[in-house]
């Protein structure tokens, strides 16, 4: 169906798709001689669904939805096969509670750890005798794994005591409003959105759940990859200049302005700005990574990681292989692109989440990356190489 | 009981715009034995699943709350009867049509379908049609619009140049030309540089 001259990449409504539609308005994708369209999704279903049917070559996806794609645990169940050959972005996420429950756990706003609000929420709940209703945007959601994590970790049991509800990213803030949720975990900029409208405030963001935890990847056709490896090659090239450009805070005015025009975000840029790199961190959004951090580099311990909570949370069959499963996670197509553009690559496709408090080097050639701390809010170390 | 065939397919229909919906409606209940239901006024298409408990589910591809279908997918206490997505495995070709046309359909597993397909069927036909007249639509807006810059654009030449009205439409088209773009895109141009917002 697709016309082999034109890439066509599919996206949502959401500030961390920055990098693509950078790599397109800059002319990233230009410059490599990659022809993109551009087409903004209404929801997530449509872009598993138009991947697994060829109707798009590419798109930014949740990784949790990625790997339920290629398990047919979601998605529409076409003849396509997927791969991940790079992430998109770090972090960006908040839990936002409806200004009834969040008053309560936050007081007189001084900010607290992510583990203390939790333990409040729940001595909340315990103390209302209330099941509140939370939503996410999706099932197979960094959103709800990042939630039931927050929640457990504070002593919340997710499965019954509380709701889950999938309610539309750009709906959540209505919902709130409306009473319909007491609650939501959504990408940027929803949750700044429901704070300036005084219906709720942040009690807890992606980064001090697991601190630069993977958010969003780019997806591509696994026959793209297979068939016309050039032309992915290209179109990776320019993906990753724009998260260049992307994560330079000089630029973030910049790439707010292009972000909110009616086509992409239809958003007022200053609040596209609140989880765009540079941004001071007000408590109600949580800033997007978007290079730095080896924040490109598909993970396979980052894929892992979602297939744990995914298995965790009974999503995910107990005899499922983890390590197996995450391999469509491509650092080998992610390498190739970044040795020709001169980033550094990681030495291994795997690294332990959790066990930096604060800032260190990763072995990566040629030169080692700087990266920032990776701590999960209960302090419980994941690992997944022997020696790191 | 699901799977009854002597029991009407229950089919709602999920669909924003309200003129395609009628027509579904009415084409849909002309097919077989099938009750077409809505989702009520105000309520979103995942609250209404459970409460309709419809066996199939026809649904426009441009609502965002189709992601809570995942979500029912999962068989769960609130909802025994999970739902998945019609694919026909044999008919690519008609998989790719639905989806471009912006149509999906989703069963309620537990339930046998022999009448699902003509149904599938009808509403990606209809969803076709629709939108190929609001392209149609949108083309002929464009062209008149397009037309009516390159009016403007002339007289506007004519009185700033003092020319007739040929040599203004060759001017534009000599600039069209000599830059491989439209006409109409010269026009436009034109009167935004002059701060007249071309329409």
């Amino acid at each position: 169906m697709t016309s082999r001259s034109v890439f066509h990449i599919g996206l949502l409504r959401l500030t961390d798709a920055a990098p693509l539609i950078i790599a397109r308005e800059l002319g990233c994708f230009a410059a490599e001689n990659v022809d993109v369209s551009l087409s903004v999704e209404p929801s997530w279903a449509n872009i598993a669904d138009k991947l697994s049917f060829g109707l798009l070559d590419g798109a930014m996806l949740l990784p949790p939805l990625a790997l339920a794609l290629h398990l047919g645990l979601s998605g529409g169940g076409g003849p396509e096969p997927i791969v991940v050959p790079a992430a998109l972005s770090l972090n960006g996420n908040t839990v936002t509670l409806a200004e009834r429950w969040a008053g309560a756990i936050l007081g007189s706003g001084i900010r607290m750890p992510a583990i203390e609000t939790a333990r409040r929420f729940r001595s909340l709940i315990r103390e209302r005798a209330e099941k509140p209703v939370l939503a996410v945007v999706h099932t197979f959601s960094t959103h709800n794994f990042l939630l039931r994590y927050w929640l457990a970790a504070g002593g919340v049991d997710p499965d019954r005591e509380v709701t889950f509800t999938v309610v539309p990213p750009a709906q959540t803030a209505d919902a709130l409003a409306a009473g319909k949720i007491d609650g939501f975990c959504a990408g940027a900029p929803w949750g700044a959105v429901a704070a300036r409208a005084g219906i709720g405030r942040t009690v807890a963001t992606s980064s001090a759940i697991w601190n630069h935890g993977t958010e969003k990847v780019f997806a591509v056709r696994r026959r793209i990859a297979d068939e016309e490896p050039g032309r992915l090659q290209a179109a990776l090239r320019a993906v990753l200049r724009a998260a260049a450009y992307c994560d330079d805070s000089a630029n973030a005015a910049a790439v707010a302005e292009i972000l909110a025009q009616e086509r992409y975000l239809g958003l007022p840029p200053e609040i596209i700005r609140t989880s765009l790199p540079g941004a001071t961190p007000d408590g109600d959004a949580d800033v997007s990574v978007f290079l730095a951090n080896a924040a490109t580099f598909p993970w396979l311990s980052h894929a892992e990681w979602y297939l744990g909570q995914m298995r965790r949370w009974g999503y995910l069959d107990g005899a499922a292989d983890i390590a197996s499963e995450s391999a469509i996670f491509r650092p080998d197509l992610y390498a190739r692109a970044a040795i020709s553009l001169g980033l550094p690559v990681p030495a291994g496709p795997r690294k332990n989440e959790g066990r930096h408090t604060a800032a260190w080097q990763l072995p990566a050639s040629p030169l080692p990356i700087a990266m920032g701390p990776d701590q999960f809010m209960d302090g419980v170390c994941h690992d997944f190489v022997p020696f790191d | 009981m699901p799977g009854d065939p002597l029991r009407p397919l229950k089919v709602l229909l999920a669909d924003s715009d309200p003129d395609r919906a009628a027509i579904l409606e009415q084409r849909l209940g002309e097919i077989g034995d099938a009750i077409i239901l809505r989702v009520p006024a105000g309520r979103n298409l995942i609250g209404a699943v459970p409460e309709l408990a419809p066996d199939v589910i026809i649904v426009d591809m441009a609502r965002p709350d189709r992601d809570g279908l995942d979500d029912l997918r999962r068989a769960g206490a609130a909802n025994p009867r999970p739902v998945v997505m019609f694919v026909d495995r044999d008919d690519r070709t008609f998989m790719e049509e639905a989806i471009a046309a912006g149509v999906s359909s989703y069963n309620v597993v537990g339930a046998a379908f022999p009448d699902v397909k003509p149904i599938v069927m009808a509403a990606v036909a209809i969803f076709r049609k629709h939108q190929q007249v609001a392209d149609d639509l949108t083309r002929a807006r464009a062209t008149l619009l397009e037309r009516d810059n390159i009016n403007r654009a002339k007289s506007m030449l004519m009185r700033q140049r003092n020319i007739d009205e040929p040599q203004a439409y060759r001017w534009l088209r000599r600039r069209a030309m000599n830059e491989s773009r439209r006409i109409g895109d010269v026009a436009a141009e034109l009167l935004a540089s002059e701060g007249k917002a071309p329409e």
